[in-house]
């Protein structure tokens, strides 16, 4: 449009910077925290790891396709609630929205304070000389909650920080960040792998407490483990399957999108697609370059071998000849006997953590203050108190956080194998954002015909239908994959690849537990409030134009 | 027990206003309260390229329209988003370029031309119901569109008044503190709290009262916009987010703790939120989407009795 024809108006506000944007989806897709994290657990796949880098990918661009798309048709809307809502109508949208961005946030607390100790305490006090200290805080048990903990205040902390302030922190640590990393990348790709192995020997043994003989030893518990994945190659099926695994780490792209101020036209669809696309094609390079530099220095047996090793320990509790995680800027940092330089390194890698980590519960209160408004909750879990800090919303969070980070921790009932059912619940969420994609230009023409995004069509089918059905059938794929694991990849017997199959009681009771208590939330707030006068079907209902 | 429906900030859409004229009779509300910013902001002109056929420009997407049918279903998508669709011929849009003076004058027109359409609708649809809409124009409002509401019969202006809701009595004011965009009705702190207590002290029951002042109060929660740089532009993706409501109404509600107050101006601030006994609600904005956000507030003497917020 044409700024001739634009008034002066409150709201009316230039595009964001597109950098900007692509920093917090960068940061959303983080390759630190949540890649290292999930690429070292995939160590018994057949896939190549690049080929499912790349094809992920290319199924995640339709992600952003759906999520831009939606976003310049209902803009500042509250994003998932808001649009299965008024294309589902209030319970579906209601029960997908509050588990995918509340109940499952419990679970992924004690997955951030794992990754807290092990990017940012276990490191930074080994490189310190705190060995004791270094290798307690990578146990299990009591160490996970106490970095759980630590987690969590600083969470909060954001939380009566506020946005403004935080939005700065990540930026900041954005730069640092990826200072740090290149430090890494540089370390990798100027190494050699002797070089590697005597840092590996000398440094286990002087950061950590390894016995000597760390470097074979860690082969051998890692070929023990079963440690098999390559770097490259593997079927279409073998390299399917790990992706059912990789979305831990790469499904996040559209977390922080945002679009604020009147839409203008089709450009601001093109900048919000534009900031997550750019984050997924860095991350993704990112990704193949620091594979390749592993390959390189560590050599890409070994970095598998040492993942083996190390989960293998933890859900299986075999012996770990490197006793903490085999952190992979640990492993870069090895490789210089320089200590300024390995506390440095190790410090501004860090950043990674305190930069993404703090929007943990971001969406949990804002979809709880959704609800609140809707009267699905009640009026005070969306009071501020005199700081303007949501008190009651955070402890809505924080307390049951508690209670699963427990579980978690210290392993309760083999609450521990459940992980992955962090991304499941929000995957589940996202199918039904996807299918209200698929369905929005027809069920809500007029809104669609009048949005930025009416003449994005292939072959006449709105671009946001075709690009909801691939992702709807990506996502499809990975549900199915995740509840029938052993069926579908061990002949029905064992816990099969990603262990949250119907077989896994835990994960199930999980997923039931909060599918089941944000039904009840929902019918019980609306009995209530129809008790009192309230209809809630009719305040969600259009009202007739004629 | 009165029960009143409330939405604010409908920008210009046709779609908005005809859902708000019938949220009375749809929800069972008394009366209807229309906060500030009912005008639109944009003209998307329709350049005529002979016979039938027409070039348009809708968020940046181009329109070739050849026949009477695509012209008036067009016509109707740029009213359902808020804007003024006008005719015109390359001739005058080069002259346009030339003189941006003369669009503003388009504007208004076109502006005019629909509060009055709006207004004739509203003596239309609410004769014989009982109902009135109560109406303040807000900072983005000419002051040109005050006139047209007074000449209308069911919807008052109740600017800068005390007016009676079935029993409670409302203050309202369109006003905002100063913006980034120097909009047609702002003023700083000091003026609004002369304007705010020019009304309250002729309230008779203070704390039985409603405060449908269009700027949200400071600190709130229902004011939070995204920080703008110098040049317009929301820094770091719009994640920062700063409270830019009035402080001298705040102010006014921690002094005078009315029951009710209802806001608007910050579409993306919809929420409620209790300052002291005070419930503010901001229903927020969605007209380009011809969805009407509302709330419906159910007053009793000296008590809310229900409230909800509406999504029509």
């Amino acid at each position: 449009m044409s700024n001739l024809f634009v008034r002066k108006a409150t709201g009316m506000v230039r595009s964001w910077s597109v950098f900007d944007a692509f920093v917090y989806a960068f940061f959303s897709i983080n390759i630190v925290t949540l890649g290292f994290y999930s690429f070292s657990q995939m160590y018994f796949f057949g896939g190549g790891m690049i080929n499912a880098l790349i094809v992920s990918a290319v199924f995640l661009i339709f992600e952003i396709i759906v999520y831009a798309s939606l976003i310049s048709v209902m803009p500042r809307s509250g994003g998932d609630y808001v649009w299965m809502t008024r294309i589902f109508g209030g319970g579906v949208g209601f029960i997908l929205a509050i588990t995918g961005w509340w109940f499952t946030l419990w679970l992924w607390t004690p997955v951030y304070g794992d990754m807290f100790r092990q990017v940012v305490m276990v490191p930074i006090l080994g490189v310190f000389g705190l060995k004791d200290a270094a290798v307690w805080f990578a146990g299990a048990g009591t160490p996970l909650f106490v970095s759980t903990l630590i987690a969590l205040g600083f969470v909060a902390l954001v939380i009566m920080l506020g946005m403004k302030t935080y939005a700065r922190i990540q930026k900041y640590s954005f730069y640092a960040g990826m200072l740090g990393l290149l430090i890494v990348i540089v370390l990798l790709f100027t190494g050699n792998h002797d070089k590697f192995k005597a840092g590996y020997e000398a440094n286990a043994t002087a950061l950590f407490g390894a016995q000597a003989g760390a470097y074979d030893a860690t082969v051998q518990a890692g070929t023990d483990a079963g440690a098999s994945t390559p770097l490259t190659g593997g079927t279409l099926k073998l390299v399917f399957l790990t992706l059912p695994w990789l979305v831990f780490f790469n499904l996040w792209p559209n977390w922080g999108a945002t679009l604020y101020g009147e839409v203008r036209g089709a450009t601001d669809y093109k900048r919000n697609f534009s900031g997550m696309a750019y984050a997924l094609g860095a991350v993704t390079v990112l990704g193949i370059v620091f594979f390749l530099g592993v390959a390189k220095t560590i050599g890409w047996d070994f970095y598998v071998q040492s993942n083996g090793a190390w989960w293998n320990s933890v859900w299986y509790g075999a012996a770990v000849p490197l006793p903490v995680w085999p952190y992979p800027a640990l492993l870069a940092v090895f490789l210089t006997s320089n200590r300024l330089i390995q506390i440095v390194v190790v410090l501004l890698m860090s950043c990674w953590w305190f930069g993404w980590a703090g929007t943990l519960f971001l969406s949990s209160t804002r979809v709880i203050f959704a609800a609140a408004f809707d009267r699905l909750l009640p009026e005070k879990v969306a009071e501020l108190n005199k700081n303007g800090t949501p008190v009651n919303a955070m402890l809505l969070m924080v307390v049951p956080a508690l209670l699963v980070s427990y579980l978690y921790a210290y392993n309760v009932a083999g609450f521990y194998s459940i992980t992955l059912a962090a991304t499941q619940g929000i995957a589940i969420m996202y199918f039904g954002t996807a299918i209200s994609a698929i369905v929005l230009p027809y069920t809500k023409k007029e809104l669609f015909e009048a949005s930025p995004i009416a003449q994005m069509k292939v072959f006449g089918i709105p671009l946001i239908t075709i690009s909801g059905v691939i992702f709807a059938g990506f996502l499809g794929f990975l549900l199915v994959e995740w509840l029938f694991d052993p069926w579908l990849n061990t002949g029905g017997e064992g816990a099969g690849l990603y262990g949250i199959s119907f077989k896994n009681t835990n994960s199930i009771i999980f997923l039931v537990t909060c599918y089941a208590l944000s039904a009840a939330i929902y019918y019980g707030f609306k009995s209530y409030r129809k008790r009192g006068g309230i209809d809630m079907d009719k305040v969600q209902t259009e009202i007739p134009v004629e | 027990m009165t029960t009143i429906f409330f939405a604010t900030d409908i920008h210009g859409s046709d779609i908005c206003w005809s859902k708000f004229l019938n949220a009375g009779k749809f929800y069972g509300a008394d009366q209807l309260v229309l906060g500030g910013d009912m005008t639109g902001k944009a003209v998307i002109p329709f350049i005529h390229e002979g016979g039938q056929n027409y070039r348009v420009t809708l968020l940046e997407q181009v329109f070739n329209i050849t026949n009477e049918e695509e012209l008036t279903d067009l016509k109707k998508r740029v009213r359902s988003r808020g804007y003024y669709p006008y005719m015109t011929s390359p001739d005058e849009i080069a002259e346009l370029e030339k003189d941006p003076d003369k669009v503003s004058k388009i504007f208004l027109q076109e502006v005019l031309k629909v509060v009055q359409q709006w207004m004739d609708l509203a003596d239309k649809k609410l004769e014989g119901t009982g109902m009135k809409v109560f109406c303040s124009p807000g900072n983005d409002d000419m002051d040109e569109v005050d006139d047209i509401i007074r000449s209308s019969k069911h919807v008052l202006l109740v600017e800068g008044k005390v007016s009676s809701l079935d029993g409670h009595e409302m203050i309202a004011s369109g006003w905002s503190n100063i913006t980034p965009w120097a909009t047609h009705r702002e003023e700083d702190e000091d003026q609004l709290a002369v304007r705010y207590e020019a009304m309250i002290s002729q309230l008779k029951d203070p704390r039985n009262s409603i405060f449908n002042i269009h700027v949200p109060p400071f600190k709130s929660g229902l004011d939070e916009a995204p920080e703008l740089d110098k040049d317009l532009r929301p820094v770091l993706a719009g994640n920062s987010m700063i409270p830019v409501g009035s402080k001298a109404l705040r102010t006014a509600i921690e002094k005078v703790q009315p029951l009710v107050t209802l806001h608007g101006h910050i579409h993306e601030g919809r929420g409620s939120v209790r300052i002291g006994k005070t419930l503010c609600i901001n229903p927020g904005s969605m007209y380009e989407q011809g969805t009407l956000l509302g709330a419906i507030v159910s007053l009793g003497k000296n008590k809310i009795e229900n409230y909800v917020l509406t999504t029509g």
